[in-house]
């Protein structure tokens, strides 16, 4: 039913027309430029604003005590506010009150007529630190005598959770083999290339403030600003405009939002703040690094017995929403497998930084990393092919569902609703001629050629819960109008949700407009994040539409005199199948349930049990996430004398269940797996010592370009969830969830003769180069 | 010059208030309302800001990134944006329809950007390869799509080449570009001779010189400076001449890296591939060897060819002009030989002579658009299977570009063999003592530095085609 129609988002976009954050002019307007913290870890002695203010065009400095007379609190409040357990005091602050925590950490705001003027300003601002002892590398920060990243703390152990099931001890204790590994993941931010933004503007007529902001998460944006300020709902409409991208980046409300709200009510003028990348670098949220120490207890068939181990998840300075990343992290290192017992400590450790929330992936592409990393080396260990090893391991289809012996963060059981992973292992293995590559290896060895292939799979839970609302109407007009608390920003979401309710209204996706982002437009909702929205929203606005066209469908019967049986809705018509000259626009249904004072609805003489509106309003409420899954096949060579490693092949099998649009799905795997390859091979957010950022623009911190990556032989396989009415999994995160784990397996498969490990990501060139140098020199 | 004037989307700008150092992106977003341009990073290296422009006297469409160009740059330009390719509801130009219908677009924020990079590329002329996609795409990033939607538009959109609507459009080909200009304090002067230029150098010898801004409009866009006074050298004819003699070319400073890359790849083929990845074709299209020489950072790029080739500047004053070696001219890091009331007015580069060969490596970490770590040069001279000369030089290595004297000692008067290459690669731990930062470590710069010379056996001998990569 469902086909690659042409994405209703783009016309707008290919003109130009667009209306990002950015593009977004008042009359009126002041600038925010932000004074920065140069120190990743300070005391604030004193702000000195008196040079900033003498600027001509700056209108004025705010600190945090300048805001507090608008503000019911100094810092935000814990986002998703039942991450239970954690002290309240470990969430950023507005504005900084007596120290600094990372550098780029906001500490003053300056409003001036523009930027330039306001950049000029803060310049100007002058801020007395005192320096501090940082801590910077999260596994140094555990030490007893380690600095602490933040005064109030005794220790920068934020917290310390188990994960896991099963007897691992007694399964260790029988292993045949017990291999282990000791791994580095690391992933920078999440760069979409539009930054963050907000603008605010008071209105002039009412007593309401609207804010616009780039944003993932309108509503939870609203609920926050709502608080901050201690205003209601009803003087707070947020709206995202178009959002270039987010990648978890947007999926936060952040201090900056909070202080641009709370100036335009304090100084009742309209308030912009566009940051430039070097802020995003600085300021945005990252993903960052997490340390693995793990060992997997197999039997002389190589089958899993158990799994245990330990990780160091580095959180940065504060914790603005709970510890979601490294939990989806503990809870996924099993993926496709089943393995008996688990077993998994995890650290998560204050650092010097800035914080740390889910980067698209959200913790999955380190489980991966991890989970495939050790099944590699058991391969390696006990003679056996890479395939067959994970063959041996992977849940069979006749196991589905299957239920983990997990829970989610929800306190739900984890449960695998449906899939086949091994046929999807099969396909991608057959596709990238898996079994004819030790003679095209042993060719190009010949040649001087290193080639190596690697296989990775991956499992990604999607559409999480606990629900989101879609209201389908149907205006006088005969426009059809889908609102949604869903957040478009790249993926296609608009154009799928129409497809969805033009399904079940008989109309073209692009006659639908789909109203998302805006607060006004639906009462409540939760964005977009964790793959979710075709699900979730798409399951809601599948409901409501359904909902209506049954409405349609009576209100036609009524006024074409005949039973509903006989209607049909099609090409934005209701049919009377019996009698094809006897149509109705939608608009003249939604005219006949307008409601005439005074009179009947439909006949306006007689009464019928017709209700006015052509509308529904549906919630979705999925009972656990929908697992999808994938295999990657990576085919590379890598030059052994400057440690260059070029991909040569990429094949991708997923199963996302039904495809709304398989162009669109196709996109989002291949943007998937290209932000993979990033993090497996170029992406890198370094700091020194101190905790100075030194990769703070696109030419130090390196995103693939058009040249390094590769189109992806995609085949999908359509195993339809059996959690939604749909039958629809996420995809968003799919393809970058195995991709840096397939391409460490081809890189180190590739550099067999140098006996080359990858425990680290990103690869790069010199560490390769020096295992290469080093194994050679050895050789000889 | 009262104003400064070029055509935006067809229609004559007279600007005589702007600063002429405010760049064209905000020119464009706030003074003429056309927001379809896009800032992702205002640093050159994200190409959300792509426009294309027909630069005053040139004849050819070209795309720039709106971020490192300042509206001085514009006078006497044509000047189109996304918002220029279409009538307000009309058809969609191909090169969109093309992204419409490969699902090149997600977020749409960048995709302006890659629709003008490749509107440039279908009025560029060229066989449209998929090298050539990817070298007219290398300057755009693109975090949604993963590029191959993008790159299979250009696919079916830039293989034919299709007419420009710029010429059509405007009244005149070329307007008169203006030689000073004055705004808010701040003086602009784009003398059109040599001896102009430099009285103004002589006159304003702290001015910045101006040529393709791709360094200098980082402190424009960036840091957002306001100089009081600029000195622009792109309109300067001389500076921009491209000559060529039996034994040599004489690049103008002011010249582009585009107008001097047919020249240089058709004799010296590696430094060609080399060129192509500087910065991208945005960059390549406005920046200039001159300005890569004048810079004098440790990883330019074009600097250890051009001492390997035994390049000539001539640097002019108002005494005259003078002649020294490219090599000697780097005297310490970031620091050359320029008098202050000099200018560089051009570059001599010998042709490869009997015997000589030349090949360079850029070892990068990404293939496209990066920092060097290390790049390396190398011309030899070949006599009966015995090396009677050598001219290597690294970037990457020193404080400045530097000639390996002591790996050249090493193998000038070998035979030519691998054991001759490894025994002059051995020699570049006395030649250089390379630093550690985030880029490569020191080790392996001194590493890869010795693994070129084998590379380059072997690429001589035919033994290794495959073309150095990136990192």
């Amino acid at each position: 039913m469902m086909d690659s129609v042409p994405r209703i988002e783009d016309p707008a976009l290919l003109r130009g027309q667009g209306r990002f954050l950015d593009d977004i002019q008042l009359p009126d307007m002041l600038h925010v430029a932000f004074v920065r913290s140069p120190h990743a870890h300070a005391v604030i002695r004193g702000i000195d604003k008196q040079a900033a203010l003498e600027v001509p065009g700056v209108h004025t400095v705010l600190t945090l005590a300048d805001l507090s007379e608008v503000l019911t609190g100094e810092r935000l409040p814990l986002g998703f506010g039942k991450a239970a357990g954690l002290p309240a005091d470990i969430t950023p602050f507005v504005l900084c009150k007596d120290e600094v925590c990372f550098v780029g950490e906001a500490v003053a705001a300056v409003l001036a007529d523009d930027r330039y003027i306001a950049e000029d300003g803060a310049g100007l601002v002058v801020v007395d630190y005192d320096p501090l002892p940082a801590a910077v590398d999260c596994r140094d920060a555990m030490a007893d005598d380690a600095p602490v990243a933040r005064q109030a703390n005794t220790t920068n152990l934020l917290a310390t959770f188990d994960v896991g099931y099963g007897d691992c001890s007694d399964a260790f204790h029988r292993a045949d083999h017990v291999i282990a590994v000791a791994l580095k993941h690391h992933r920078g931010g999440a760069h979409p290339i539009e930054g963050r933004g907000a603008v605010a503007q008071p209105s002039p007529i009412e007593d309401r403030l609207t804010l616009w902001t780039s944003t993932q998460m309108a509503h939870e944006v609203r609920a926050l600003v709502v608080k901050m300020l201690g205003c209601d709902e009803a003087q707070l409409r947020v709206v995202a405009p178009d959002v270039g991208g987010g990648f978890g980046a947007k999926f936060l409300t952040y201090p900056e939002e909070i202080v641009v709200a709370a100036a335009a009510r304090m100084l009742a003028r309209p308030v912009k703040w566009v940051e430039d990348r070097r802020e995003h670098f600085l300021s945005a949220i990252q993903n960052r690094d997490q340390y693995w120490n793990l060992e997997i207890a197999v039997d002389h068939r190589a089958r899993i017995l158990g799994v245990r181990g330990e990780m160091i998840h580095d959180q940065g300075a504060y914790t603005p929403q709970g510890l979601n990343l490294p939990q989806n992290s503990a809870l996924s290192v099993t993926g496709p497998y089943v393995v008996p017992s688990y077993q998994l400590n995890v650290s998560v450790v204050e650092t010097n930084k800035v914080y740390t929330i889910p980067v698209r992936g959200a913790g999955y592409p380190e489980a991966a990393f991890a989970m495939e990393r050790l099944l590699d080396k058991v391969a390696r260990e006990l003679g056996l092919d890479r395939a067959e090893v994970r063959r041996r391991n992977l849940i069979t289809a006749d196991q589905m569902p299957y239920e983990l012996h997990l829970k989610a963060r929800s306190g739900s059981p984890m449960l695998y609703d449906s899939g086949d992973f091994l046929e999807c292992q099969a396909q991608a293995l057959a596709a990238a001629d898996y079994d004819s590559f030790p003679t095209r290896q042993d060719a190009a060895r010949a040649d001087g050629r290193y080639i190596g292939i690697g296989i990775a799979n991956g499992v990604k839970g999607t559409g999480r819960g606990p629900f989101e609302s879609a209201i389908v109407r149907i205006g006088r007009s005969g426009q059809v109008f889908v609102h949604t608390a869903a957040m478009p920003m790249g993926q296609g979401i608009a154009t799928a949700l129409a497809q969805i309710c033009g399904e079940s209204l008989g109309i073209d996706a692009a006659a639908v407009r789909v109203i998302a982002g805006d607060t006004d437009a639906i009462s409540m909702g939760l964005g977009g994040f964790a793959s979710r929205q075709t699900v979730t929203a798409g399951s809601a606005v599948h409901l409501a539409a359904e909902a209506v066209r049954d409405q349609a469908i009576d209100i036609a019967a009524m006024l074409l005199k005949t039973t509903p049986d006989t209607i049909v809705l099609k090409d934005g018509r209701a049919w009377d199948r019996d009698r094809p000259e006897q149509t109705l626009t939608l608009g003249e249904l939604a005219e006949a349930v307008a409601g005439v004072p005074g009179y009947s609805l439909i006949s306006h003489t007689t009464t019928s049990d017709a209700k006015p509106g052509l509308e529904a309003t549906r919630i979705f409420m999925p009972e656990s996430l929908a697992y999808c899954n994938g295999c990657h096949v990576a085919e590379v060579a890598v030059d052994i004398d400057t440690g260059a490693v070029t991909l040569l092949r990429y094949v991708v099998v997923n199963d996302s269940g039904r495809l709304i649009n398989p162009m669109i799905a196709n996109g989002q795997l291949q943007g998937g797996v290209v932000h993979g390859i990033g993090n497996a091979l170029f992406e890198k957010m370094a700091f020194d010592k101190n905790g100075q950022p030194v990769t703070t623009t696109f030419a130090e911190y390196l995103l693939p370009t058009a040249t390094e990556v590769i189109d992806c032989e995609i085949i999908n396989m359509q195993s339809p969830s059996t959690l939604n009415p749909l039958g629809v999994k996420g995809i968003g995160e799919a393809g970058c969830v195995p991709a840096a784990a397939a391409i460490a397996s081809a890189v180190e498969d590739a550099l067999t003769p140098f006996a080359v490990r990858i425990d680290e990501i990103p690869i790069t060139p010199e560490r390769l180069v020096e295992h290469i140098h080093t194994q050679s020199s050895t050789s000889r | 010059m009262a104003a400064i004037s070029f055509t935006l989307n067809g229609e004559l700008r007279q600007e005589s208030s702007v600063s002429p150092t405010m760049t064209a992106l905000d020119f464009l977003r706030e003074n003429a309302g056309l927001t379809g341009t896009k800032e992702g990073c205002a640093e050159g290296d994200c190409g959300a800001c792509t426009i294309v422009m027909v630069r005053n006297g040139a004849d050819r469409l070209e795309a720039v990134m709106a971020c490192l160009l300042v509206v001085g740059q514009l006078d006497g330009a044509q000047v189109v944006t996304v918002e220029g390719l279409t009538e307000r509801g009309g058809e969609l130009e191909s090169v969109q329809q093309a992204i419409v219908t490969q699902d090149g677009t997600q977020c749409g924020f960048c995709t302006p950007g890659f629709v003008m990079a490749l509107y440039a590329l279908r009025h560029s002329g060229e066989t449209v390869t998929d090298e050539v996609i990817h070298d007219a795409l290398a300057g755009n990033l693109c975090r949604c799509t993963g590029y191959r939607s993008i790159v299979d538009a250009a696919r079916t959109a830039c293989s034919v080449s299709g007419k420009d609507n710029i010429n059509s459009r405007d009244d005149s080909n070329t307007l008169p570009a203006s030689d000073a200009y004055e705004a808010g304090g701040q003086l602009y002067f784009a003398p059109k001779t040599i001896d102009a230029l430099i009285a103004r150098r002589v006159e304003y010898p702290d001015a910045p010189l101006l040529s393709g801004g791709t360094d200098l409009g980082l402190l424009f866009s960036k840091e957002r400076q306001k100089f009081p006074v600029t000195i622009y050298t792109q309109n300067v004819d001389e500076l921009r001449r491209i000559e060529e003699d039996d034994t040599s070319f004489t690049i103008g400073a002011a010249a582009t890296y585009t107008e001097a890359l047919p020249y240089i790849e058709a004799e010296y083929a590696s430094f060609g591939v080399l060129i192509r990845r500087i910065g991208s074709r945005q960059i390549r299209n406005v920046g200039t060897i001159g300005g890569n020489i004048g810079n004098a950072s440790p990883i330019g790029d074009t600097p250890p060819c051009l001492i390997a080739l035994d390049s000539v500047l001539t640097l002019r004053g108002p005494n005259g002009a003078r002649e020294i070696s490219l090599e000697d001219f780097f005297l310490d890091y970031r620091k050359t030989d320029l008098a202050k009331d000099e200018i560089i007015e051009n570059v001599r580069v010998p042709k490869l002579g009997n015997g000589q060969i030349f090949r360079t490596y850029k070892i990068s970490k990404r293939y496209d658009q990066d920092i060097s770590s290390v790049i390396g040069a190398f011309r030899l001279t070949l006599e009966n299977g015995v090396v009677t000369a050598a001219r290597i030089a690294f970037g990457g290595m020193a404080a400045v570009p530097k000639r390996a004297i002591g790996c050249e000692a090493a193998l000038t008067g070998a035979v030519w063999s691998e054991d001759a290459v490894r025994q002059a690669a051995a020699a570049i731990e006395e030649d250089f003592s390379p630093i550690d930062d985030h880029r490569a470590s020191a080790a392996y710069r001194l590493r890869v530095a010795a693994n070129l010379f084998v590379r380059l056996y072997r690429d001589l001998e035919g033994a290794d085609d495959v073309e150095v990569m990136a990192l």
